[in-house]
């Protein structure tokens, strides 16, 4: 049969699967030499496992996204968050699915990275390969350094799942939304403790703003409310994005607030995940409908969904 | 028995009973000429830890019984959780308490601890103990093929790579290189669990003698409180160990103390080299805290043998020892290398709990090592044995003495 194909004759078998032999061409392979690089992959990873216990890792040539698409499962929370690997690794090789789709997507468990990489901090180098071990796995495997000549390698082979490219478009990077207000957010310190505080006595929360860079946290019990203001915050000057998304901020009354009345756990979760201070933060929201919490880091961005509930 | 801490020992005390509060719930002070050990075993009796404090260690020190008591200071068993308490805050106890009094035996059932602390404050504490007989794991430590020493340093920090939650690892060794990897049952969860692997370059071993290439498995959870104390006083660590199956010892002594942990490793009838063992009707995994069906009867020899077993501690280099002949039957019976072709008795009668069997043979059955190797070692007493042994009681008075 096979020497009929080669002839060229008319080929009455269906051609070959070639997404299936090229996934298992799959490539990548990392590395990380220095120690302030490691420090903040590390980082990323850790915020990351504090946000959900599973997510989607796309590789691509030029970044890594860490992905959560918000389901019914966990409350409806997305997530999208952004690196740019040169700012992180010195050796960076990839291949994909195939050459259209020069990417790979994985499910992995990012709480297992995030301990695989805190114990190796001390490390000379770290490399981050795809593996197929009992199963396709991350393979985490540090250089350390030791008192005689020879380094000591630890490996981690963190298992992982592949997604199948018919799921790919489950993945995709969320357009910025029709907001109603935009504004920046407090410190995140000082929100994290109020909202801490705010969870003993409600499940549910409401955020509001306006385009006077007021922002107030509220909870409604039927034995207290508790209303916590903040002023001069700021507004993002999205300026000709918001125009071009159809609503000129002109038209609307800076006095006038959109609010969201979230999940409080959800925010609190998120806020508990943020160990360093991003360089901008900020929370767009639709009123009654979402909020969309945006913080840019130097080396990464990061988005956070939390549906509103009525 | 009265002893006396000073300064720095009593944090030192403290840490023991810390590393041993992992591996137990009850421990034993067990007074003796050679000093005090504190001993606990675990209650799947695959792992005991002894730390034995030599009359050095303590200011005063002395066996002397108190009024009234009559014979040696008693072996008391207290609840670790009743003991721990008071040594929970290692550096409030470094700043505040200049002396520590122990005394057994001046109320017939209590231990008093006193601390000394400064400002003139004592603290006097009456923890009520059980008189019994200490569990004492023997193990041939003389007779282990492999040897590895190396600085705590280097284990705690390949521990490290191991999370918390890490039940058991597995430690290779052959002369080319020393692995650690963790370890999981099979399973589905397999599947999705991290797997974490290191290997060492014998250089880095203070020494590395391997006269048997092995695989062995054993709990991580009940050797971290014991490395942490090695590290804190820069000891080094031995660990002696044989085959698969085989219990593993780590050991860390300096002038005025002995450390031992020993631990029983898993008998893994896929492995390569299980052959060295008789132990076919073992099923390949059982985990070392999966013995809650063995109990485990403390066989209480007569107060004259009490005598003499007060006189030998744990961490024994082959020491001399002497052993109530009853309980010497048993070996034989038990451990039996060579016949590979019948299954003990044991083993048989036991194939009914077969985790039972792998786990309360582990530990115990260090003794089983080269019997060939003079009468001394064959004699080593073990001083708790399952209750299923009972019933063989009188078939083994029957059998004459090796």
């Amino acid at each position: 049969m096979g020497r009929i194909l080669l002839r060229g004759g008319p080929n009455k078998l269906p051609p070959p699967d070639k997404t299936k032999e090229r996934k298992h061409r799959m490539k990548f392979r990392a590395k990380i030499i220095d120690f302030a690089c490691l420090s903040h992959f590390s980082r990323v990873i850790t915020t990351i496992s504090k946000l959900t216990k599973t997510c989607v890792l796309r590789l691509t040539p030029d970044n890594l996204f860490f992905v959560l698409c918000g389901k019914v499962a966990n409350g409806g929370v997305s997530m999208w968050c952004e690196l740019s690997q040169a700012n992180f690794f010195d050796e960076y090789q990839m291949e994909g699915v195939s050459s259209e789709d020069n990417e790979i997507c994985l499910e992995v468990t990012p709480d297992n990275l995030s301990r695989a990489l805190k114990t190796v901090q001390n490390a000379k180098s770290v490399k981050v390969k795809l593996t197929k071990k009992h199963c396709p796995c991350l393979t985490i495997a540090a250089e350390l350094p030791t008192l005689s000549s020879i380094s000591r390698v630890v490996t981690h082979d963190v298992p992982v799942d592949v997604i199948p490219r018919r799921l790919w478009h489950e993945f995709k990077e969320p357009s910025m939304p029709d907001f109603d207000v935009s504004i920046y957010l407090p410190p995140l310190k000082t929100m994290k403790n109020v909202v801490d505080r705010m969870k003993n006595l409600s499940n549910f929360l409401v955020i509001e703003a306006n385009l006077n860079g007021e922002m107030n946290l509220k909870i409604e019990t039927d034995l207290v409310s508790v209303s916590t203001h903040f002023k001069d915050l700021g507004n993002p000057p999205w300026g000709d994005d918001a125009s071009q998304l159809g609503r000129p901020s002109q038209s609307r009354d800076p006095e006038d607030m959109a609010e969201a009345r979230v999940d409080i756990r959800k925010l609190q979760q998120f806020l508990m995940g943020q160990q360093v201070n991003p360089s901008k933060a900020m929370c767009n929201i639709i009123h009654q409908t979402v909020i969309h919490l945006i913080l840019l880091h130097e080396d990464m961005s990061l988005q956070y969904f939390i549906p509103a509930v009525a | 028995m009265i002893c006396v801490l000073e300064g720095n020992g009593v944090k030192v005390f403290g840490k023991a009973v810390h590393a041993l509060s992992r591996i137990g719930e009850t421990l034993w002070l067990d007074p003796g000429v050679k000093g005090l050990a504190l001993r606990s075993v675990n209650a799947a009796h695959s792992a005991y830890g002894c730390f034995l404090f030599s009359p050095l260690f303590f200011h005063t020190f002395s066996l002397a019984p108190a009024s009234g008591r009559r014979g040696e200071a008693p072996q008391c068993e207290l609840l670790t959780k009743s003991l721990l308490p008071l040594f929970r805050c290692l550096t409030s106890i470094e700043r505040n308490v200049e002396r520590c009094r122990i005394s057994i035996g001046d109320r017939s059932d209590q231990v008093e601890i006193q601390f000394f602390c400064r400002h003139g404050i004592t603290k006097t504490h009456s923890l009520r103990f059980q008189e019994s007989e200490a569990l004492q794991a023997v193990f041939a430590s003389h007779l282990c093929p492999n040897v590895l020493k190396a600085p705590a340093r280097l284990l705690s920090d390949m521990v490290l790579h191991f999370p918390v939650s890490q039940e058991e690892i597995t430690l290779s060794t052959t002369h080319l290189k020393v692995g650690l990897r963790n370890y999981s049952e099979g399973g589905n969860d397999r599947r999705k669990m991290m797997c974490t692997q290191m290997f060492l370059h014998p250089d880095e071993f203070d020494s590395l003698q391997i006269g048997v290439d092995s695989d062995i498995t054993f709990c991580l959870k009940e050797l971290r409180g014991f490395l942490s104390f090695a590290e804190s006083h820069f000891l080094q660590v031995s660990i002696r160990f044989g085959a698969a199956g085989k219990p593993v010892c780590f050991s860390v002594e300096d002038m005025v103390l002995e450390a031992t942990v020993v631990l029983a490793t898993l008998i893994d009838s896929d492995s390569w080299d299980s052959s060295q063992l008789n132990v076919a009707d073992a099923p390949p995994t059982a985990r070392c805290a999966d013995a809650a069906e063995l109990p485990v009867d403390l066989h209480n020899a007569d107060s004259s043998n009490a005598a003499d077993m007060t006189e030998w501690v744990a961490s024994s280099q082959g020491s001399p020892t002497m052993h109530p002949p009853s309980l010497m039957q048993l070996l034989p019976q038990i451990y039996e290398p060579d016949t590979l072709h019948a299954p003990d008795k044991a083993c048989d009668r036991a194939s009914a709990t077969p985790a039972s069997t792998t786990i309360c043979s582990l530990l115990f059955r260090a003794l089983s090592s080269e019997l060939d190797d003079g009468g001394c070692t064959s004699r080593l007493p073990v001083l708790a044995c399952y209750s299923d042994m009972e019933e063989d009681m009188e078939d083994l008075s029957k059998i004459p003495s090796p």
